[in-house]
This record gives C-alpha cells, structure tokens and sequence, in this order.
C-alpha cells in the first residue's frame, strides 16, 4: 500500500512540475496567473501528505515485518530527501510568497520519487538502522543537505537577477527580488545548521555505542565534521561580512561539492555500509 | 425614463461621446461632468423622452452618454443628434452646450459596436496610456451612480456585468497592465526587483527636481517610509521634506556637505541636482555599500548631466538606472503593451458575439415558449380525444402512447424553432460604427 502512496505522491510531484512553470514564467507578481500557482502549491501539500502516509506506512511495515528494525534503505533515502526537499520549498513558497524556487526543486522532487515508486528495490532494512533515532539522524542530515541546495538555488537566482540589473536587461518576471533571493539564501542556512550539529550528533553518539573509539577514525566521520565545519564557516562569513552575490555563491557551491564528497564518502565508510560490527 | 413597454418596442442601444483622440481639452472640460453632479445629469439623461436606461462616463479624457432608446436612429446615418432627440435635448438643457460645438468631435456606436466600445474602454483599450487600470474604477463609479438613480435597469444591467468580467478576463488573460510605462512606476518597479518590498525602505533625495519628487512619491506609496532630503539650498530641503510629511512618513533633512556621510542610510537615492559634475563616483560607491555591509544600494539619476557615475554600476550591489535607462524600460514596456493589446482585441471580439449570442437567444425565448405551449396544448387536447377510442391502457401503455406524442410534437416543432433562434441572430450591417476613426 506504502508504494501506491508513493505513486500517486510522485504522480504529483510531477504536475507541481509541470504546473510551476506558467505559475512562474508566465507571470510578474502583480499579474501571476494564480490558476496554476494554486495547482502547483495544492499538487505540492497534496503529495507531501501522500508521501508522509507512505513513509509512515513503510517504517510501520519495516517494524512489523523485520523487528525490531525501521529500515531505511537507499530507495527510501531517496523519496525522504524528495519529501523533505518538497517540504523546504513549501515553507519557503509560505514565507517569500514566490514559486521561483519550485523550477529547480519540484522536478528534482519528482525525479528522487521516480525510481522508488516505480523500481523498488530489492533492498531488506538495514541492520544497524534499529532505534527511531537513526531515522532522526538520517532525516535531520537530509534537511541540512536541503537546506543548502534551496541556499544554493536561491544564491544562483540572485546571481543571475543582479547580472540583469546590472546590464539594464529586460525583467524576467519569475526571479525573486534581490533582497528576497538573499533572505532565502541566508535563512535556509541557518535552518540547515541546528539540523546538520543535531544530526552528527545523533550519529556520533549511535556509532560511539556500536563501534567504539575507532569509528571517528572513519573517513566518512571525519570528513562529515569537515563538512560541519565549513557549514558554519560559510554561516558565520556571510552574517559578519554581509556577504552577497558572486562570492556568496562561489562559498555555497564550495561547501555543497564538500557535502557532495560527504554522501559520496559513504560508498568507502566501514560505518555507512552497514556492515556487522 | 420612458416607461414603455419593453416587449412592444425595439429598443436600441446607442453611445455617443468625445474622447482624448477626438475632441481637444478645450471642447471635453465644456462636457464633462464633475463627480458631484455626476448623479443628477444621469438621472435627467434617463427621464429624457425616447430613453429607457442611461449611464454616463466622464473621465479627464472621455465624456460618453450610453443610452437604451426606444427608437433606432437611421442606421446608415453619420452620428446626428437630431437622430437621438433625448439626448440632445439633455445637452441644450442641462448642460447648456450648443450641439454645433461638439458635432465635429462626437462619435455614435450602436447596438453591437456600442457594446465592443464599452468593452474596450473598459478594458482600457480606448485609453491615451493603454493597459491603464484607472479606467475601469471610472466606468465602476458611473454604475454605481446609475444604478442608484435608477437610471440602470435590466439591459444595461446586463451589458455592465458582462463589460466588468471582460475588462477582468482582459487583465489576467493578457499582460496588458503589468508593466510600468511611466519614469516614476519603472523605478518603483526597478526598486522592487531590487529589495521585493519597499516597505520601511529609505529614499534620499539629492536634489529638489520635479521628477525625482514624482518619484520619490511613487515609492512612498509602495511603503517607502522614510524620505532623506538634501538640497546645496537648505530652505528647499526644508519645504520639499515638509511636502512628504505624514503621519507614517519620517523626514530628516541632510545638510549638503553632510551628504557623502550620511547617503548610505538610504536604500535608494534619487538625484536631479543639475550640479553639472558627478556628485557620487565610484569611491563613494564603494564606501557606501561597506557602511552598508553590502547592502544594495540604487541610484535612480534623473540628471543631466549625470549626478552618478556610471562606474558605480560596477561595484557589487550598487545598481545605477540614469534617465536614458529608466525612458528605455518604459519604451519596451510600452511595446510589450501594443502586443498585448492585440490578444486582448481577439479577447473583446469573441466576448462581444458571446454577448449577442445570450441576448439574440433571449429574445427568441417569448416566441418558441408560445410555440412550444401551443403544440403542447394541441397534444394534451388530442390525446384526450383518443383517450376514449383507446379504452383502459396500463400504466406502461399509457406512457408510450405519452412518449411517442411528445417524441412526435417535438420533431414537428424543431424545423421552427431553428428557424426562429436564426432568425434571431443579429444583421451585421445595421451594426456598423458612424462616428469618426478612433
């Protein structure tokens, strides 16, 4: 049943993709075309809920069926970064009243949906992922790593909204305003931060229990604190010097390629893998 | 307003007026009619003999008399007061205005290109800046008015609904109102690309020109809610401040040698000093926006010569609009507007045959209802006849013999009521627009 949450959540994604596009070019704030930026933000909540019925359901079926484990395997990862990535642009479409964001994120929703709701894998829950704390851990690191690609999206947006100013080129409608793209910038940051200490704190403490000292000689572990590091770095560079534009930019795209490297490091980390300790 | 019976005689809507492409200032403020009396001549334009309803619109560029009158004027004839008597009695008496003055100046639409018109107006297609919003308030106020006096009843009431949903479905259908064409709405709409709201944002006025107050008062009422003024004469600081004082309005003035340290409290300077020699170099830009901690920062320079360097333009988060650039925003504005215009046409077209179409079909009901009764009385009649001969029928004998009657009654009447709703449908020639080129 989960699954079929999952299909018509996808489903949906898909024509809040399709819908934001006209809810977005098409239209200059005093004149949007509401029509299809309703459809865009109800196809958006509608498939947020049918996406959290079926997370819940697979955690339920995951408990039930393989106790006492909540299993969270690769595909699942997935479509949880899709929820929460749905979730961050919701939130920020509440806040900063524009749709500008949803080009980039609602296809990328629809995309991380896609392969789980319609290519389910083979994969058993994972044995190390066995207390509701571990799901904390995962989802609270996804929504630092949203965070900061809704910081980054943002960040490119005011980037190219400046170079149109500047230059004296015709308006695009659909960009944000400077400031706007700024805020949204910034204060994603800022919620992404409490998410990603929380959550490398969450796994620190499992993995102190299961493996001992020897787990933050990981490289996975020390690269995710490298990780943190530059996270709070870029944070307190861009409060205190009011950084903004190309270099605020570059900084972003520097600490996400770190946050790249981090999610790939887990393909070489003896922890990730989820191996018997 | 003439009490005849509205099924006896044809009624015929008729529009005469002058507008901004017509009639010069001189002839339209003899015409037009302040809001004031605005009631009072619309009442007495409907108690004119020959018209049923009435409305009139007048604005600073058009004075229009729409009107339902209970005879048609010739339909071939140029636009002729003497062919609307009610009219022309309303302008030699109420208004006192010698119809020789405005004869040259008036045009007439009847019927179908009376209804296109006021969709247009409307849709603020007929107006000297087009895409305007202001004219659809106008023609809102004139019904209200009408409508009070009772000078609007059931046709015009229907004409006037149907106008606001057009001149609506015109605006979100089409671009036509969304862009600035005005100097003063491009750099509103500049400085919202820039800092989205202009609420609490400061505005620093280098400079006391007409324009960058026009300006600066356009961005008040976007929320701008602290003016800086600073002026090489102090006096005019003072009293151009003193113009923008409100009560949700704060204003400092800025001695002028005060100026390059305290110009970084503001969020967007306006500058028209006519100094000759550029007052904000590159250097300042810089040192602004790290006071500013790189903040942005807009230069709107109505000067010429120029005030601000263009250089500034190049620092991160300075952005620098002079008059050439906010005239050219305008202009492309203004053409993106024509090619909306053009949408909107197509929009106003088919709206105005929809429009025909309901009332053509309406005045065809009365007839196909009386034929309709009168089949129906014949088979009630018939069938009653042949009730007897038919003796006791059961129930489901009885509805087939109901079934195949009316079957039969409604494929007899059809050939007729087609014919009737064609014969409704309007004759484009009596149609045609007499009054002068818009």
């Amino acid at each position: 049943m989960s699954l079929l949450w999952l299909r018509v959540a996808v489903l949906l994604y898909g024509i809040a993709a399709l819908a934001v596009l006209p809810a977005a070019l098409a239209s200059s704030p005093e004149n949007a075309r509401p029509r299809w930026r309703h459809l865009a933000i109800a196809a958006t909540i509608a498939a947020i809920l049918f996406h959290f019925v079926s997370l819940a359901e697979t955690l339920n079926a995951s408990r039930h069926t393989v106790p006492p484990y909540y299993g969270i395997a690769t595909h699942e990862t997935l479509a949880l970064s899709g929820l929460i990535l749905a979730l961050a642009f919701v939130l920020v479409y509440w806040r900063y009243k524009t749709v500008a964001l949803g080009i980039f994120i609602l296809p990328i929703c629809f995309l991380l949906g896609l392969v789980p709701a319609f290519r389910p894998g083979q994969e058993t829950a994972l044995p190390l992922l066995n207390t509701g704390w571990i799901f904390l851990h995962v989802a609270l690191l996804l929504a630092a790593y949203a965070a900061l690609l809704l910081s980054l999206l943002a960040s490119l947006l005011y980037l190219i909204q400046e170079r149109r100013l500047k230059h004296k080129a015709p308006s695009l409608p659909w960009l944000p305003p400077l400031e706007t793209a700024d805020q949204i910038a910034l204060k994603t940051l800022l919620f992404g931060l409490p998410c990603m200490t929380t959550g490398l704190l969450l796994g620190s403490l499992i993995a102190q229990q299961t493996y001992g000292p020897t787990y933050f000689r990981d490289p996975k572990i020390l690269l995710a604190f490298a990780m943190w590091v530059a996270y709070c770095g870029m944070i307190f560079i861009r409060r205190h010097s009011g950084l903004r534009g190309r270099r605020a930019v570059y900084l972003s795209s520097f600490v996400f390629f770190v946050v790249l490297t981090v999610w790939a490091a887990n393909q070489f980390s003896a922890v990730h893998r989820f191996t018997a300790p | 307003m003439s009490q005849t019976d509205p099924t006896v005689n044809p009624t015929r809507l008729v529009l005469i007026g002058i507008n901004h492409t017509t009639a010069p200032i001189e002839v339209r403020e003899r015409l037009a009619i302040p809001a004031t009396r605005l009631a009072d001549a619309t009442r007495t334009l409907a108690h004119q003999p020959g018209i049923r309803e009435a409305l009139i619109l007048s604005t600073c560029n058009r004075v229009e008399f729409l009107t339902l009158q209970d005879f048609a004027p010739n339909p071939t004839s140029a636009p002729d007061l003497n062919q609307n008597p009610g009219i022309l009695s309303f302008l030699n008496d109420y208004l006192s205005i010698p119809t020789t003055t405005l004869h040259p100046h008036l045009y007439e639409y009847r019927e179908r290109e009376a209804v296109r018109h006021l969709f247009r107006v409307a849709s603020s297609l007929d107006s000297m800046v087009v895409g305007e919003p202001q004219i659809l308030g106008q023609v809102k106020e004139s019904y209200t008015v009408a409508r009070e006096v009772g000078a609007v009843a059931t046709h015009l009431e229907a004409l006037l609904q149907r106008t606001f949903t057009v001149a609506k479905k015109v605006r979100t259908e089409t671009q036509i109102g969304s862009s600035s064409v005005s100097i003063a709405s491009v750099a509103v709409d500049l400085a919202r690309k820039i800092f989205g709201s202009l609420e609490g944002k400061t505005v620093l006025l280098v400079g006391a020109g007409k324009m960058s107050e026009l300006a600066a008062r356009h961005l008040i009422q976007h929320g701008a809610t602290s003016i800086l003024v600073s002026n090489r004469t102090q006096e005019r600081a003072a009293t151009l401040a003193a113009s923008f004082l409100a009560a949700s309005i704060t204003t400092t003035v800025i001695p002028f040698d005060a100026l390059y340290d305290q110009a970084h409290r503001a969020d967007i300077v306006i500058t028209s000093t006519g100094a000759g020699r550029q007052l904000f170099t590159r250097a300042h830009g810089q040192q602004f926006l790290h006071r500013r901690r790189n903040r942005p920062m807009f230069f709107i320079d109505i000067a010429v010569p120029r005030d601000v360097d263009p250089r500034i333009n190049e620092v991160e988060g300075c952005f620098v609009y002079d008059i050439d650039d906010l005239q050219q925003v305008a202009q492309a504005n203004l053409a993106d507007r024509g090619r909306e215009a053009a949408a909107a046409e197509d929009i106003i077209s088919s709206e105005v045959t929809k429009f025909h179409a309901r009332l053509d079909a309406r005045s065809a009901v009365p007839a196909i209802l009386a034929l309709q009764q009168s089949a129906e009385a014949i088979r009630g009649a018939e069938l009653a006849r042949a009730a007897k001969r038919l003796g006791n029928l059961t129930p489901a004998q009885q509805e087939a013999v109901e079934a195949l009657t009316r079957s039969l009654t409604a494929k007899l009447l059809h050939p007729q009521l087609t014919a009737l709703r064609k014969s409704a449908a309007p004759t484009p020639e009596s149609d045609q627009p007499t009054g002068p080129e818009k």
